[in-house]
């Protein structure tokens, strides 16, 4: 039985998640992933990736649901009024449980999980040096020495990205006009 | 060797792009601003050429910018007395005409573009002249080819204009095209690209493969517009003029040029003669065609044309120094007769047909002067610029015994006497055949002081000039090749020259006074007319293109329609979906995002089940 | 935390995966669409660092902060994409973008 703490921070997120899926108001569905990416959070905190769980935070909470939460009330677009949709919802729920049920059988009763037991190693990996430490300097050094050349990919990849919102939101006056 | 030289090239080298980089990111506005800056850089290059060529040796300097397993991409200088000589004259020319253009674009709004472009095209010239390597060559003469490209489309929004530059840029593509196999042929064949290692290999060689030769000089027919590439030069008229004259007289008909006689070793002797025959072939003819142009900057083109014949005549007939020599006095000469086309048509409020000038000589006197001085030197008149290069060519070639290429070599000068008789007549004398030609006045000083410089100072004394200013060393290699023609006045090319200039300039001033406000020739005898201003090549290209490309894109397409459309897309890729589709009842391809998105979660759900149950 | 197996994180990562995935194909509001792809992609990243803990190396770690980075990058892209989306159609509804169709 996993103790209380993951039991609640599990259950926050999954039902922050229902809250995100189900919500027919986009400001709600934001609200309830703000929540989830917290839970997530938290998770990490509990698997001792505390500098994980500060960038997450510090990322999704702060900037990315920032920005979602902008464009949603810039455009301001709720879902249709009406009924609400019922058949959406059942086919939702139908997806879900199908889901659901394969990951249970792929984690818990399928036996291929719960037969490594925690904290053993892949046979493979075994003769590798184990180390893992929860300071953010570990991070750094790791980041510049083997992982330097995916590091720069991915700065690159954020200034194209830059310069892609730039040219993508400049607002073109020969359309408008 | 000492080691400020090659600081000096970087300097040469890197001041154009430094200006044109300011002008486009910050100066596109002030017009004004960047065309002095523009002109300002150019002239500081031309000093720092003269200072160069004042130098003796040779200035090497390499670095490596990048290696590919055993390909080497160097960035290098190699500069031998032809570089030097090039440099000089490519900057001092230039310089002159960027000082052109500030008067001549004065009221262009997009003079901050303009003046930017003059700049990469600087770069990318002095690039080709300083390059120690094909590929870096190569790169640069792309960089020429593209800002050339621009230039042309300086109008962009005339579409003659747009049409030239892209006329321009694809031919070029077209000869690139062999060139860049050139390239790889060498790399394979010897391993480098360094134009000295090079040299050792073909030394070292009995036989140079014909191949290597005849694809290089693929590129030199685009750039320096030989037949059957010549297509887009007449074309390229539609740039400003200043730009004319800097793509005709100095920078990039002269980078081909340039370029074959620094690779000379590498050219096969089939190449050679296939070079020398077209060369000498199409200077007669295109000198001829010059006669049936009735604006004055076409005429001047098809005369460049003649002129690069008769360079790529030297090279193919094995005087690479000769061509080069050549190619500087007619920088001089021909940069001049586009200025001075440039002010006569600014003079006249952009009045560009010959035919409606006439009686410039009095309003526009400095023009006219400078003009003249140009032509006299551009038809060979004894001691001016002109006559020491163009005639050592003709007279070498009579003295290697090609007689074909002797005659059509005499052929070319007597034309070029006639068209240019009959500019002078047309534009500058008699009387005034338009409104706008009778209220004609002299230039302002910025586009005066570069004509009297060039054209009377360079034009006329740039075959003293060269004895004067370039040392010994730099002007050995054609002193050698001169030194090889026995030159004197009962020469062959002398008694020819004299002859065609006498017959042919005063024959053509007297001929085209005859008619009035129309051309002499076309009302002697329009057929004669109609011959040479027909633009056969363009012809032949639409044919081919029509007839040949199209067919085969047609095939192609249909091939296409067949294959890939009929039986892959529409029996794999159309079948399979259609059929599942009928089976779960919906259609699989219905453009909604969540459809695609089940499609994609299923196609993953089967991999990974793929994946783990293996 | 003694009492956590890699199968219980394993478990919450799939369920939450799952309610992404659910949230992708059953809704039609581009950007609670989105939202849903954010989710699944923490989901995947809250695997990673629980293999990455029980594994004690730090490479599983290390891959979560190229994917947060990533992610952020596509947040950036994909939320500028719907508003063009928006100004050119006037709607974010997945329904009206039927265009590929034809």
């Amino acid at each position: 039985m996993p103790d209380g703490l993951f039991l609640f921070f599990a259950a926050l997120t999954l039902g922050a998640a229902c809250m995100l899926v189900a919500s027919r108001n986009a400001v709600t569905s934001a609200m309830g992933m703000i929540l989830a990416l917290v839970g997530v959070a938290a998770d990490f905190f509990l698997l001792d990736a505390y500098f994980l769980g500060v960038l997450q935070v510090l990322v999704y909470a702060g900037a990315v649901m920032v920005l979602f939460l902008f464009i949603i009330m810039l455009l301001n677009t709720d879902d249709p009024e009406g009924a609400y949709p019922w058949k959406a919802a059942a086919l939702g729920l139908a997806v879900f449980f199908l889901l659901g049920a394969g990951v249970l059988w792929l984690f818990h009763w399928s036996g291929a999980v719960a037969s490594t037991p925690a904290g053993a190693t892949p046979p493979e990996l075994s003769d590798l040096p184990k180390v893992f430490t929860t300071s953010a300097k570990s991070f750094g050094r790791l980041l510049y020495t083997k992982y330097l050349l995916p590091l720069e990919i991915a700065g690159f990849l954020l200034l194209v990205a830059l310069v892609g919102v730039v040219s993508l939101s400049k607002d073109s006056t020969e359309e408008n006009a | 060797m000492p080691s400020d030289l090659s600081s000096l090239v970087h300097w040469i080298l890197f001041l154009p792009l430094g200006a044109a980089a300011i002008s486009a990111l910050f100066l596109r506005k002030q017009g004004t601003l960047a065309a002095w800056l523009s002109t300002g850089t150019a002239f500081a290059i031309a000093g720092l050429s003269l200072k160069l060529l004042s130098q003796d040796g040779i200035v090497t300097w390499h670095t490596e910018l990048a290696k590919f397993g055993g390909i080497s991409l160097g960035f290098g200088y190699l500069i031998d007395a032809h570089a030097r000589l090039m440099l000089f004259v490519v900057s001092f020319v230039a310089a002159w005409i960027h000082l052109f253009s500030v008067g001549y674009m004065k009221e262009d709004a997009a003079r901050g573009r303009f003046f930017a472009g003059l700049s990469i095209f600087m770069f990318s010239i002095l690039g080709i002249v300083v390059a120690d390597n094909l590929l870096m060559t190569f790169i640069f003469w792309e960089l020429v080819g593209f800002s050339s490209y621009m230039l042309i489309a300086h109008y962009f929004d005339k579409d003659f204009a747009a049409a030239a530059s892209k006329k321009a840029f694809i031919t070029n593509r077209i000869g690139d095209l062999g060139f860049i196999l050139g390239i790889a042929m060498c790399l394979s064949l010897y391993g480098t690209l360094d134009f000295v290692a090079l040299k050792d290999h073909a030394a070292a060689a009995k036989t140079i493969p014909v191949a290597v030769g005849a694809l290089l000089m693929c590129g030199f027919l685009g750039k320096s517009a030989q037949f059957p590439l010549h297509v887009w030069l007449t074309d390229a008229m539609a740039g400003p003029t200043p730009v004319s004259a800097l793509i005709h007289a100095a920078t990039m008909v002269a980078a081909g040029v340039y370029f074959m006689a620094r690779v000379s070793f590498l050219l096969a002797p089939e190449v050679l003669s296939f070079i020398a025959i077209s060369g000498a072939g199409m200077a007669a003819l295109a000198g001829l065609c010059a006669l049936a142009q009735t604006d004055i900057k076409k005429s001047l083109a098809y005369s460049t044309l003649a002129h690069l014949g008769i360079m790529g005549c030297a090279i193919g007939l094995g005087h690479p120094a000769l061509a080069l020599m050549h190619m500087a006095m007619h920088a001089f000469f021909k940069a001049t007769l586009f200025l001075g086309a440039g002010s006569v048509i600014h003079g006249c409020h952009h009045e560009q047909d010959m035919l409606k000038m006439g009686g410039l000589l009095k309003k526009m006197p400095v023009t006219a002067a400078t003009f003249i001085a140009a032509t006299l030197s551009n038809c060979a008149v004894p001691f001016l610029a002109g006559w020491y290069s163009k005639d050592a060519i003709i007279e070498a070639s009579f003295h290697d015994g090609k007689f074909a290429i002797f005659a059509f070599l005499a052929l070319a000068a007597l034309a070029t006497c006639l068209y240019s008789g009959r500019m002078i007549r047309l534009v500058f004398l008699g009387e005034a055949n338009s409104e706008d030609a009778s209220h004609a006045h002299e230039s302002p000083w910025t586009m005066t002081l570069p004509l009297v410089v060039l054209g009377l100072v360079f034009s006329v004394g740039g075959g003293f000039a060269a004895h004067v200013l370039i040392p010994a060393s730099s002007l050995q290699p054609i002193e050698h090749a001169l030194g090889e023609v026995s030159f004197h006045l009962a020469a062959p090319s002398t008694i020819v020259g004299l002859l065609s200039l006498v017959l042919g300039f005063f024959g053509a001033l007297k001929f085209y006074g005859t008619v009035r406000g129309a051309d002499a020739l076309q009302a002697l005898s329009p057929r004669t007319y109609h011959l040479l201003e027909h633009r056969w090549m363009d012809g032949v290209y639409r044919w081919y293109i029509d007839s040949v490309q199209r067919r085969l894109a047609e095939f192609i397409a249909f091939l296409d329609l067949l294959v890939i459309n009929g039986f892959a897309v529409r029996w794999l890729g159309g079948g399979i979906p259609a059929v599942l589709g009928y089976l779960t009842g919906r259609t699989f391809h219905r453009g909604q995002t969540r459809g695609y998105a089940l499609w994609i979660v299923l196609g993953s759900l089967f991999l990974a089940w793929f994946l783990l149950a293996r | 935390m003694e009492h956590t197996s890699l199968a219980h994180h394993l478990i919450l990562a799939g369920l939450l995966f799952a309610l992404g995935l659910t949230g992708v194909l059953v809704r039609r509001n581009l950007l609670v669409v989105y939202m849903c792809l954010e989710l699944m992609l923490a989901a995947a990243t809250l695997a990673l660092v629980a293999f990455s803990r029980f594994n004690k190396t730090m490479d599983g770690a290390v891959l979560v902060f190229f994917v947060i980075t990533v992610a952020a990058a596509e947040v950036a892209v994909g939320l500028a994409l719907i508003v063009a989306l928006f100004r050119k159609r006037g709607s974010v509804q997945s329904d009206a973008l039927t265009t590929l169709r034809d």
